[in-house]
């Protein structure tokens, strides 16, 4: 018998198991800050939310995700905030004006703001932070109107710029976590290391970030604002939702964003839990590329739209969440036409139209969308109802990468995917995919639709200051797409969050990423 | 034998400079812009051409090859990742060790339990014994793996509450994933043993063991399983080295932060450079992991030792 | 002479392998699955695309057998038109497998050397990639779809097939037979199809059941990354990967795509796992 080969056996079993006990060891303290540890009490000031996906960076300028920017919405501050009703307000800004021409910005900042660091938070970083933004690719659409040239500092607590044209939707901007104000020394000093160390003006600071499980913040006692209760906040990183909801039913986290449909009664019946819930800024579209056979001709555009029951779509596949979408705007975005209700299901209509146009025996087409498992619903009950007047749908699921691909090179027949519009201002929900300069190729108009009397309404709504004037060329402008249809919308989106019951002060926003630092505990 | 580690590192290099050219030409041919995916596709076409100049996106194949072999062979830098800015290296040895310790807990399973069944399923053979073990074994590998991980969080988590269902921070929350991924392994370390210790059951020195009136229990043990080691040995390693990159659907479904989500995520991102770093790493492990099973055959067998002049 | 004997060692084979019950099972199970994928049609209560969404999430009995799904198609007829699928995925991804790895097997053991060195260089690269990596990152690079998808799990598992065959060939080309082929002038063509891949096919046999079983898997790994089949094809992967989300309400919505998976793989492994047994006299007792 050989002595060896049962040691070299005993050997990697013994090593084997000394590792798995020696990782068991080093666990980190996580289920210690869990509530569930901390029990009910009043007394909690940790806070634990799962995440769906992992932030990719936590500089303000690099990135435009809802993930990056739900950790970065905690650690920096902007210039103004929106408040529950989408109106501005100061923030490190004391006040602010706007000139007459609407292209000259000047803001008064607090005194004494303090960024994580100690340092003091002055007129130099703001300019630097803004610029910054203004050359950034990832927030360019917000901020690259900005003249870089023409920032000036009379003192450490004034900013004053100029944007390159009129735009009354551009202030919103400056609400988005990428106008988040940097520390000029601290970003200068760090270059490439900047995201490992990130550093704001914020309510909570960077502790740790551990790719794809967990990041860590913790209270900045000297905020310039009111003081959190919480203590510590701890986002972690769990992508299947039936996980998320379990996490949040076992006491494993507080806060779960993104539930999902089939979770939904399980929150709300729960006692322990409930439900936060609001109607959120995207829009799903099916939108048919205008410039290609058949649905170059209206009349086929409008011939799908009246064969497809968007509300039964709707309610068969999200059950609920979120409410079928009656035009390019939401309903939670300036300017919403409320008197307008979803287009009319006539398969006979649609049959006549078809006919009109010289398809009476119908045609082939494909539904290019991404994987999200909802679209591929919607557009499964599509395929299946498109049936019914004679056309052939075919359904082609790409990753976001290639479906984007196909969108810019415009081969596409009809794409299925969101738009969400950031900020509570029309102009980001139209302009970008209805404006006839805003293509496929070069950017979100993957309708690739054109008409001169939107883009002329588009042009003329982006400059008219807030008015009746503005709100008339917005409803304008909904009407005018609804009537060319190059879009069939289908659904809003919805925010649905699930919280501990005793959980207070969160309020959702619609724009996918929300402040959670006045959240405290009953 | 140091010469011949020498040299079995030294054929390293053609399989991993072919890896990194198998991969860079996936990618390259792959449909997808990373500069729309990194900055979203709301980002102005100026500031998106300016990302791909940068990024040296438009160059041709052959350049941006050569210029990422050059900066690999020169100066040892697998780059710099598009969508998180960070060194490629870092993004990689943060996702390693939680892989490492989902591979190690499942091998631990799945030797636990494939070693004894091989064994009883080879004393058996034929026997109902035989068909139970080796049908019970075969159960796991059957099952799609994130069902079996669903399932084992519906009924372990929900239902009797007494194990985390997503993390990797203590020995409780790595249990099921061990479970789920460890299932797939059991019934390839069942086989091999069952295998190898048939083919040693019937030799001479065994009959003449049992003939000397040896138990039984202790003739399986120490002749008969110790001389079947080396191919139940291969063949733990080998699935070792399998799951250190292949363990992606039971990382999804347990929420830990390994290398195979880092992997799936990066393709999707069209974030080549983690792409290519993180698959010659894993290559490289891959690799190792085989040459130190060889290494231990050579410990553990005299005869295999006097071959690696 | 050589057809004969290689009749001869099949017969033997047969009848050892009906001793193991097991693998008789599997090879029953297999062949009732391909009588179903065949019949589908026929079988099927419903289309696999009939959709009727009033009657979305029925369970289990009322005249679906295994209850419908979130837009009211029967799931019985899914699971039975998604048994043509995932075998077509199973048998052609593995076809694609053993054709190309064979034949790189094959010139590799016969011709040795620089040949050798290189086609086997090239195996161990595609090996030192994990599979289910290179599967998705192929899939990736040619899009979603059927054929794709059996082209890339076909892809992955090559080196397996050139391997084995490449050990078979080194262990016969010696042989007598081999030489006589050689003496009579007969083409390296000629002796690579002829003689030497027909004598090394027991191995891939054994390889191959379990691979059309790997192929299933790996297809359906394919679908919960998302990147698997279009709707509304019933490939039993997507209908277990769309299905769990409803796993807590409506368990049966992916149980029964999963039992069908679990029977076919198990059915699959122990045939192969018998088929192994019986030609390995080694093993024998």
């Amino acid at each position: 018998m050989n002595k060896k080969k049962l040691l070299a056996l005993a050997l990697s079993t013994v090593m084997a198991v000394t590792m798995l006990a020696g990782c068991g060891g080093s666990g980190s303290s996580e289920d210690s800050t869990g509530a569930a540890a901390e029990g009910s009490g009043s007394g909690q000031d940790t806070l634990t939310v799962a995440m769906s996906s992992d932030a990719t960076s936590l500089d303000p300028v690099a990135v435009n995700n809802v993930y990056s920017s739900n950790i970065m919405q905690q650690m920096y501050s902007t210039l103004v905030n929106l408040d529950e009703d989408g109106n501005v307000v100061p923030n490190l800004a004391e006040s602010y004006e706007v000139s007459d021409d609407g292209l000259t910005y000047t803001f008064k900042l607090k005194q004494g703001v303090k960024f994580h660091n100690g340092d003091e938070m002055k007129a130099s970083d703001v300019v630097f932070s803004l610029k910054r933004a203004q050359a950034a690719a990832a927030v360019s659409h917000i901020f690259g109107d900005i003249d870089p040239d023409s920032f000036e500092t009379p003192d450490d607590y004034t900013v004053t710029f100029k944007t390159n044209v009129a735009n009354t939707g551009f202030i919103f901007g400056l609400a988005h976590t990428g106008g988040g104000i940097v520390s000029e020394k601290v970003v200068t000093e760090a270059g490439d290391n900047y995201t490992n160390e990130p550093i704001g003006t914020g309510p909570f600071k960077f502790v740790s970030w551990s790719k794809n499980d967990t990041i860590e913040l913790e209270r900045f006692d000297d905020y310039f604002g009111e003081a959190p209760v919480l203590k510590t906040m701890t986002f972690k990183i769990i992508t299947e939702a039936t996980n998320r909801a379990i996490e949040l039913e076992s006491g494993g986290v507080d806060m779960a964003f993104d539930i999902s449909t089939n979770d939904i009664s399980r929150v709300e019946e729960n006692s322990e839990l409930q439900l936060v819930r609001m109607v959120d800024n995207q829009t799903t579209f099916f939108a048919f590329n205008c410039e290609k056979e058949p649905f170059n001709d209206q009349r086929v555009r409008q011939a799908i739209a009246y064969a497809i029951d968007t509300t039964g779509v709707v309610d068969a596949v999200w059950r609920g969440v979120g409410q079928a979408a009656v035009g390019p705007i939401a309903p939670n975005v300036k300017y919403f036409d409320d008197s307008l209700t979803a287009h009319e299901y006539n398969v006979e209509k649609a049959k006549e139209l078809l006919a009109e146009a010289g398809y009476e025996n119908g045609f082939t087409f494909t539904i290019s969308t991404n994987e999200r498992q909802e679209r591929i619903d919607m557009a499964t009950i599509i395929q299946s109802q498109l049936k019914e007047v004679g056309i052939t749908a075919e359904i082609e699921v790409l990753e976001w990468g290639a479906l984007l691909e196909k969108a810019g090179n415009r081969e596409q027949d009809v794409m299925m995917a969101g738009w969400t519009c950031q900020t509570p201002d029309p102009d980001m929900a139209v302009y970008a995919p209805f404006h006839s300069q805003k293509n496929g190729q070069v950017g979100n108009n993957y309708a690739n639709f054109g008409s001169e009397t939107v883009d002329a309404l588009l042009e003329q709504g982006r400059t008219t200051v807030d008015s009746d004037e503005r709100e008339q060329i917005y409803h304008d402008i909904q009407a005018a797409i609804n009537e060319e249809c190059p879009w069939v919308y289908l659904n809003n989106g919805e925010v649905v969050v699930g919280a501990k019951a005793n959980l207070t002060g969160f309020t959702p926003t619609p724009y996918g990423y929300h402040s959670l630092y006045n959240i405290s505990f009953k | 034998m140091l010469k011949y580690v020498a040299r079995r590192i030294l054929m390293l290099i053609p399989v991993l400079l072919g890896v990194t050219f198998i991969v860079f030409s996936l990618m390259y041919i792959t449909p997808g812009d990373p500069a729309k995916l990194v900055l979203g596709d709301t980002a102005t076409e100026e500031a998106l051409e300016e990302y791909r100049e940068e990024q040296g996106l438009n160059d041709p194949f052959l350049v941006r090859y050569g210029n990422y072999m050059k900066n690999l062979l020169l100066h040892g830098d697998i780059g710099t990742s598009y969508a998180t800015k960070k060194p490629v290296i870092q993004e990689i040895s943060e996702c390693f060790p939680a892989t490492v310790r989902l591979a190690l807990s499942a091998m631990l399973v799945a030797v636990v339990l494939g070693i004894p069944i091989g064994i009883i399923s080879a004393v058996r053979q034929y026997s109902i014994f035989d068909m139970v073990s080796m049908g019970f074994a075969l159960i796991g590998i059957s099952m799609p793996v994130f069902w079996l991980g669903l399932l084992l969080i519906l009924f372990f988590s929900v239902q009797l509450k007494i194990l985390p269902s997503s993390g990797y921070d203590t020995f409780a929350h790595m249990i099921l994933p061990a479970i789920a991924l460890g299932a797939q392994s059991v019934a390839v370390i069942t086989r091999m043993t069952r295998s190898s210790m048939l083919e040693v059951i019937n030799k001479d020195y065994i009959r003449t063991a049992r003939a000397k009136g040896q138990k039984e229990l202790s003739v399986i043990i120490k002749h008969a399983l110790g001389n079947a080691l080396i191919p139940i040995i291969t063949s733990v390693g080998l699935q070792f080295g399998g799951l250190l990159g292949g363990a992606v659907l039971t990382e999804s479904i347990f929420s830990i932060p390994g290398i195979g989500r880092l992997m799936v995520d990066s393709i999707k991102m069209r974030d080549y450079p983690v792409v290519q770093g993180g698959v010659l790493i894993i290559a490289i492990a891959f690799c190792f992991v085989n040459l130190f099973v060889d290494l231990l055959y050579a410990f553990v067998d005299p005869r295999i030792k006097a071959q690696y002049k | 002479m050589e057809e004969k004997r290689r009749f001869a060692r099949l017969k033997e084979m047969w009848s050892r392998l009906s001793q193991n019950k097991l693998a008789v099972f599997g090879l029953i199970v297999i062949v009732l699955l391909v009588i179903v994928a065949i019949f589908a049609p026929i079988i099927a209560p419903y289309g696999y695309d009939e959709q009727n969404l009033q009657n979305a999430f029925q369970s289990p009995g009322n005249g679906f057998l295994f209850g419908t799904d979130e837009f009211g198609r029967d799931i019985f007829s899914r699971v039975v038109y998604g048994t043509r699928i995932s075998l077509l995925i199973g048998f052609v991804a593995v076809a694609i497998a053993v054709v190309v790895g064979v034949l790189l097997g094959a010139i590799s053991g016969y011709y040795g050397d620089k040949v050798d060195n290189v086609i086997m260089r090239l195996m161990d690269i595609v090996l030192s990639i994990p599979q289910i990596l290179l599967a998705i990152a192929i899939v990736a690079a040619l899009g979603n779809g059927l054929f794709n998808l059996m082209i890339a799990v076909g892809i992955s598992s090559i080196p397996q097939y050139a391997r084995i065959i490449r050990a078979s060939v080194l262990s016969i080309k010696d042989q007598e037979f081999i030489e006589a082929a050689k003496a009579a002038g007969s083409s390296d063509f000629r002796i690579i199809f002829k003689h030497i891949i027909p004598n090394c096919l027991a191995p891939i046999i054994v390889q191959a059941t379990l691979g059309v079983a790997l192929a299933i898997l790996t297809a359906a790994g394919l679908s919960f990354i998302g990147l698997g089949i279009s709707p509304p094809t019933p490939e039993w992967g997507s209908m277990l990967s769309s299905g769990r989300s409803y796993i807590r309400d409506y368990s049966y919505m992916t149980l029964f795509p999963g039992l069908a998976i679990v029977l076919t793989i198990f059915a699959l492994n122990v045939l192969g796992d018998g088929l192994r047994d019986a030609l390995d006299p080694k093993l024998k007792k």
